[in-house]
């Protein structure tokens, strides 16, 4: 959503009971320059061109740190690290997926760690996935 | 110098981004109503779909080679297009959007050693932040910068980004470059160029100065001068006073109903499209805004407003009063009393320097001209409020979409899902 800016006012012609004018009319308000409050958007979104939204489905095991129906915020702009949780697309789907940053290579870890049914993905150049971005927070509902 | 920022493929590519299974397959997306083909993926170019193909006419084509078929998704186009802007203005002390894919940066007073690698890490950082693969060429002028990026999505190897500043390298690429595609040269111009036997941009830096000026005016020889490096044509960033027209009115009580706010809001898109007619110019940006009344300090207070990009610039009835209108259903919340709303058209443009429109379907373009001069010619005669548009609710601006993707990065309800694994 834009912030308005003042413009330059058009008034070569008016119709009845129709202004043609600034946007801001009327009194301003003694609590006008007090602008302090809180902002979720600006804790929780450090990168506003690089950050997206993604919503929990589909999970068959309860994870503490992840349920179905959370939303994960998600930042493109950061590079993976060790113990990240990371958004891969892998086989055609979203998965969140927990990266290992080892010397000599990268894997992927299942997320959830009770969840055996999927194997470590070692990371190489030329594989038919990819890391989209970054898990920096889960909105969770209680 | 100035950079040119161009988004490759740009609603191809928004889709992409969250369908990756679709990088690499031929992607297209159509324009309102399914009409025709507005963007295309390189893989689709490379089957021989044109811009602005009728979807009819290249059916058996889709079908055969599986192309991802889309309905245009203006919301996600828009969302994309802001982070891209956000991105491009961490490179530049100001930056001019010229169009919801193309951005130039002034990067004039700015002190970077090596342009071509600052060329490079624009387009690295829009596609790391982003997904969207932007080709961003950095140049003397900012026709020059148009040129040079082009060179960036011919040529792989330039990793988007293209710095084209020595005037051996400008003449070589120039020798190359068909007149026709030189940003600000129309169809009209171009013919009258070839006539002459110029077909490059570099046989047109070879002309007389006064043959140019006499032959194509003023707006010809800025073209003719920027090709040859010097910069003359004005860079517009968001911070000068532009020229802009308002309407908007406070209601005598609270408006809650959708069906009725649209209606105002139809009716001030109208006098506004009227105002832009009159004095010849063109809209590329329109912001619709509706405020609650702050006095009544009980009842819960907003202040909406949204911003919308036309590609390209208009001043007819039917795109201004359909923009209008949906912009309005995006701030609309129901519950809130409305004491005033509005409609400001920003960044005017002389309708003389319109250029051809590549991602309308001409048909359309030419029907809201005549609609519009009809629409003209009528309220002169029989008054203002003789003939309006029927948005009387939702159903009138409905499009047929029926492939757009969800509104991923906009609507809480679209969320790309991803499981735990």
């Amino acid at each position: 959503m834009e912030k308005l800016q003042p413009y330059a006012i058009d008034d070569s012609s008016s119709w009845e009971g129709l202004l043609v004018g600034d946007v801001k009319a009327g009194f301003p308000s003694p609590a006008d320059d007090i602008r302090e409050k809180l902002d979720l958007i600006q804790l929780l979104v450090k990168h506003k061109a690089s950050t997206f939204f993604f919503r929990v489905s589909g999970v068959s095991m309860v994870d503490a740190a992840m349920d179905e129906g959370d939303i994960l915020i998600v930042d493109r702009s950061l590079d993976p690290y060790n113990g990240c949780k990371a958004i891969c697309f892998i086989d055609g789907e979203y998965t969140v997926k927990h990266v290992e940053i080892l010397e000599q290579q990268v894997r992927l870890l299942p997320a959830n760690e009770h969840n055996h049914q999927y194997q470590p993905i070692v990371v190489e150049p030329e594989q038919d996935f990819l890391i989209w971005g970054i898990v920096t927070y889960v909105i969770k509902k209680m | 110098m100035f950079a040119l920022a161009d988004c490759n493929n740009f609603f191809a590519s928004c889709e992409r981004v969250f369908r990756p299974d679709l990088i690499g397959k031929p992607v297209i997306v159509l324009s309102n109503n399914d009409g025709c083909a507005i963007a295309r993926s390189n893989e689709a170019k490379a089957l021989g779909i044109k811009m602005g193909d009728p979807f009819f006419k290249i059916r058996r084509l889709v079908e055969e080679h599986h192309i991802a078929v889309f309905s245009g998704n203006m919301a996600l186009y828009g969302d994309m297009s802001r982070r891209v802007r956000w991105v491009l203005e961490e490179f530049a002390p100001s930056i001019e959007v010229y169009s919801i894919d193309e951005a130039f940066l002034d990067l004039r007073g700015l002190l970077v050693e090596d342009l071509d690698s600052y060329a490079k890490e624009i387009s690295r950082r829009c596609q790391k932040d982003t997904g969207i693969p932007v080709s961003v060429g950095i140049a003397p002028t900012k026709t020059l910068a148009k040129i040079a990026s082009k060179l960036c999505k011919q040529y792989p190897k330039l990793r988007g980004g293209c710095y084209m500043h020595r005037p051996q390298d400008i003449e070589k690429v120039l020798r190359k470059y068909p007149i026709e595609e030189v940003w600000g040269i129309g169809r009209k111009s171009s013919r009258k160029l070839h006539n002459r036997g110029v077909w490059t941009a570099w046989d047109f830096t070879q002309m007389d100065e006064s043959r140019v000026r006499m032959l194509f005016g003023v707006t010809g020889l800025r073209t003719w001068l920027e090709l040859k490096g010097t910069p003359c044509i004005q860079f517009e960033d968001s911070l000068e006073a532009k020229q802009s027209i308002c309407v908007s009115r406070s209601f005598s009580s609270e408006i809650y109903d959708r069906n009725e706010l649209t209606q105002q809001i139809a009716n001030f898109a109208n006098d506004l499209t009227h105002k832009l007619r009159k004095q010849n110019s063109l809209c590329a940006e329109l912001v619709v805004f509706a405020y609650t009344n702050r006095f009544k300090e009980e009842a819960p207070q907003a202040y909406h407003s949204t911003l919308v990009h036309f590609s390209n610039p208009t001043h007819e009835y039917r795109p201004l009063i359909a923009t209008a209108v949906q912009a309005l259903n995006e701030i609309y919340r129901a519950g809130y009393g409305y004491k005033k709303a509005g409609v400001i058209a920003t960044k005017l443009m002389d309708a003389q320097d319109q250029l051809p429109s590549l991602f309308e379907d001409p048909q359309h373009t030419e029907r809201d001209h005549k609609l519009s001069a009809v629409l003209d010619e009528l309220q002169r005669t029989y008054g203002r409020s003789s003939i309006r548009m029927a948005t009387q609710g939702d159903g009138q601006i409905k499009n047929t979409c029926e492939n757009q993707s969800p509104h991923y990065s906009t609507r809480w309800e679209d969320l790309p899902t991803v499981k735990i694994g």
